[in-house]
């Protein structure tokens, strides 16, 4: 199931641009993150730059929502807002996290959509 | 004032310093034989150790050095320093809830996890997901989730549950999954979760779990018939059950488990009496009755001559506590301690509050808005080192030093120097500890008062009332405008002016109220909207300081009329808050009183009122000697 990905649908999602080599464990918890909050995710698989926040700021860039979540192959995240520069992401997490990391990585995406503090 | 352009002035170099609790002001002029003044420069440095002890000297040498720098001066030259003497005043405070709510069983959860999962009210058996394979069908069943389970395993565990027959309800979980599950459900059933301690919910018990709509509030649990309606209670039973209906309003999810022994109280601690000698009288007020009748009685017992608690009640206990923090402040090294009997409380300032505590018992940190009184009390000391300072100073400088005068009549006399001021004038000082007030009548006279409670206070309510439990976040909102961001690069102010800003704003205060430090937005660690932050902020500063305004006017104002006052210059730390100021002049107005922020020597706001006003009382002498002189 965390494997499927999903087709741009009709309304506005956090888009995930996640490297081929990311794990799936990550995407899984990052997605649940983002679900929690009751925000759509699409998730891309690009198999350009393997740099997580390089990745969050090209998703933000073609979000309509303005907000995009990287993964590399290692397993790092990032999550960017299409106004921020991109040396400055909203927030990152390391390769070696626990899964409580990931699922606020997709927490914080989901929050900076619905403008609620960033926790 | 005298000096001609380019002639340095003639006469002799005169330097006040005021020392107060925070910050240390000097102020250097040239007094003449004839008494006129001309001021040279101004200084303000903070004050070094606390007030009145012979640390001072450090602060005051360096604000007296930093005045003649300014005016390219020696310290050779200096005729004499004046040093104030301290308001004989030391306050305290003291805060203490009068209701507790405690659950003396597990018997309910309130409370707002952020996302809830699903809708509408289940009413089941409590079962663990463990147990739910070996459960009966027909029997509806709430189910509860300990830590370490994946939000898939629940859901299928559930959906297996279900096509098995079993009747599940409801869910309760300890993690945040509540609409990841419900999302998997093929049954949708009200799921609440974030429920940290999940595994004191107790087993085989009947439970409701309700969970409210998006921006709706639960309906059933948070009323008592609803309770008694889903519990099936006797009315003995709904009395009983009504203080949890209370507890759960405005929560939009909300979990009650009726055990056997459980209930819970609304117990009211006796606050007892507060006894006021003053006046020729003795009288007592119910602390339970509320600041405005502790008040009242406050006023019918000036001037007061002592306070006490009963003892053995909350009230003796913070009136004790007061005390015993003053005997510590006034004890000093080689004199015998202040004995705790001797300590006179002079005035007392009651404050209604309310303090968000943590309800004891609750299983997912629910907190409980109780009631509380704060006191602020002020004793007078007559132990002043102030003395001991002036001839350190004077060491220090090779220069005379001495008192020159009591900090209100020095006061006022330089809130004179403001512009379009004049007798008779009222003096506002709002302090940290105290709020001083003193009057110049037409004639000359000087009258000064000093009552509890000030800054100190207002950061006290401030942090207890939005639970920051942080004194210098506290100290933050009571000091800056508050602002809420709303996105990476706009913040709306709280006057709903929005503004744009060209560095992206940091994620920490994304969304978040926030005050606006001159170190840029630092966010208010709270649930609660800019409005409310803001309304407990301004209600503070009102019952602190309009109120002290209004009690200290009347006891300076002739026949405690304040239609007989003129002018009042508002002076001290807090004179230049953004809003106080406004707040008490618009509740002056009515009594036709002109009201504003100093501006002493015409430059220096609110500050230096006390200096400046020990070099105008010395050059008052000069200009007597003078006078005596000459006849």
């Amino acid at each position: 199931m965390p494997e499927q990905l999903t087709a741009p649908g009709p309304r506005p999602a956090v888009l995930v641009y996640r490297h081929p080599g990311a794990p799936a464990v990550v995407l899984r918890q990052v997605c649940a993150g983002v679900e929690e909050e009751g925000v759509p995710t699409d998730v891309t698989e690009v198999p350009g730059p393997d740099d997580a926040t390089a990745l969050a700021h090209a998703a933000a860039g073609e979000s309509r929502l303005g907000v995009g979540i990287g993964l590399d192959a290692a397993g790092a995240a990032a999550v960017h807002h299409g106004t921020l520069p991109e040396g400055t992401p909203v927030v990152t997490t390391p390769a070696q996290a626990l899964s409580s990391d990931w699922r606020r990585v997709g927490r914080i995406a989901a929050r900076v959509v619905k403008h609620l503090p960033l926790v | 004032m005298g000096a001609r352009e380019g002639a340095p002035p003639e006469g002799l170099l005169v330097v006040g310093v005021d020392i107060g609790n925070s910050t240390t002001e000097a102020c250097l002029a040239v007094v003449a034989p004839d008494g006129s003044i001309t001021y040279l420069g101004t200084d303000l440095t903070r004050t070094t150790g606390v007030k009145g002890t012979p640390d001072n000297t450090e602060g005051a040498l360096k604000a007296i050095r930093g005045a003649l720098a300014s005016a390219g001066r020696s310290a050779g030259q200096v005729e004499t320093v004046l040093l104030n003497e301290a308001t004989p005043v030391i306050s305290g405070l003291a805060m203490e809830t009068i209701t507790e709510t405690i659950i003396t069983e597990s018997t309910m959860i309130g409370h707002n996890p952020t996302t809830p999962g699903g809708g509408g009210l289940g009413v089941g058996t409590t079962r663990s997901i463990g147990e739910l394979g070996e459960q009966q069908p027909g029997e509806p069943v709430v189910c509860v989730v300990p830590h370490g389970w994946d939000f898939d395993d629940v859901a299928a565990t559930l959906n297996a549950a279900v096509a098995a027959g079993v009747d599940v309800v409801a869910a309760i979980l300890a993690g945040d999954d509540a609409v990841l599950v419900t999302n998997r459900l093929a049954r949708p059933i009200p799921v609440v979760d974030e429920v940290s301690a999940v595994e004191k919910v107790p087993l085989g018990m009947l439970a409701a779990v309700e969970v409210a709509a998006p921006g709706r509030t639960i309906r059933t649990l948070s009323n008592s018939y609803g309770l008694a309606t889903v519990f099936d209670l006797d009315p003995v039973q709904t009395r009983q059950v009504s203080p949890v209906a209370r507890a759960l309003t405005g929560n939009r999810s909300a979990v009650v488990v009726r055990t056997p022994t459980g209930d819970v109280t609304d117990r009211r601690i006796p606050v007892g009496e507060l006894v006021l000698h003053g006046a020729g009288k003795t009288l007592r007020v119910d602390v339970d009755a509320g600041a405005e009748a502790i008040m009242e009685v406050v006023g019918r017992a000036q001037p007061l001559d002592d306070a006490r608690g009963e003892p053995g009640t909350h009230v003796g206990g913070m009136l004790a506590q007061v005390r015993d923090t003053m005997a510590d402040v006034m004890d000093v090294a080689g004199q015998p301690d202040v004995p705790v009997s001797d300590i006179a409380i002079r005035d007392v300032l009651a404050v209604d509050t309310f303090v968000p505590a943590e309800v004891r018992g609750g299983l997912a940190g629910e907190v409980a808005l109780e009631n509380a009184v704060a006191l602020a009390a002020m004793v007078r000391t007559s132990r002043s080192r102030m003395q001991l300072v002036a001839d350190l100073v004077s060491e220090g400088l090779g220069a005379a030093a001495g008192i020159g005068g009591v900090e209100g009549e020095m006061a006022v006399g330089g809130a004179l120097t403001t512009p379009g001021v004049d007798r008779p004038i009222a003096v506002l000082d709002l302090g940290g500890g105290s709020t001083d007030a003193a009057l110049l009548t037409r004639e000359g006279e000087c009258t000064a008062v000093h009552v509890a409670g000030a800054g100190e206070l207002v950061t006290k309510l401030i942090d207890s009332e939005l639970a920051l439990g942080d004194r210098e976040v506290a100290e933050g909102v009571k000091w800056f405008p508050l602002g809420k961001v709303e996105s990476f690069f706009h913040l709306r102010h709280e006057d709903g002016t929005v503004e744009f800003v060209d560095q992206p704003l940091p994620p920490h205060v994304f969304a978040r109220v926030v005050v606006l430090t001159p170190d840029g937005p630092a966010p208010v660690p709270t649930r609660h909207g800019l409005d409310h932050v803001r309304r407990v902020r301004r209600e503070a500063k009102r019952r602190v300081f309009v109120v002290n305004a209004l009690r200290a006017l009347r006891q300076v104002a002739p026949g405690g009329n304040l239609r007989a006052l003129e002018f009042v210059v508002l002076l001290g730390g807090s004179a230049l808050d953004f809003e106080i100021p406004d707040m008490i002049a618009d509740a002056l107005a009515p009594h036709g009183i002109v009201c504003g922020t100093g501006n002493v020597l015409g430059t220096e706001g609110p500050r230096n009122a006390v200096a400046s006003g020990l070099v105008r009382a010395h050059a008052a002498l000069v200009a007597e000697e003078a006078r005596c002189r000459s006849s």
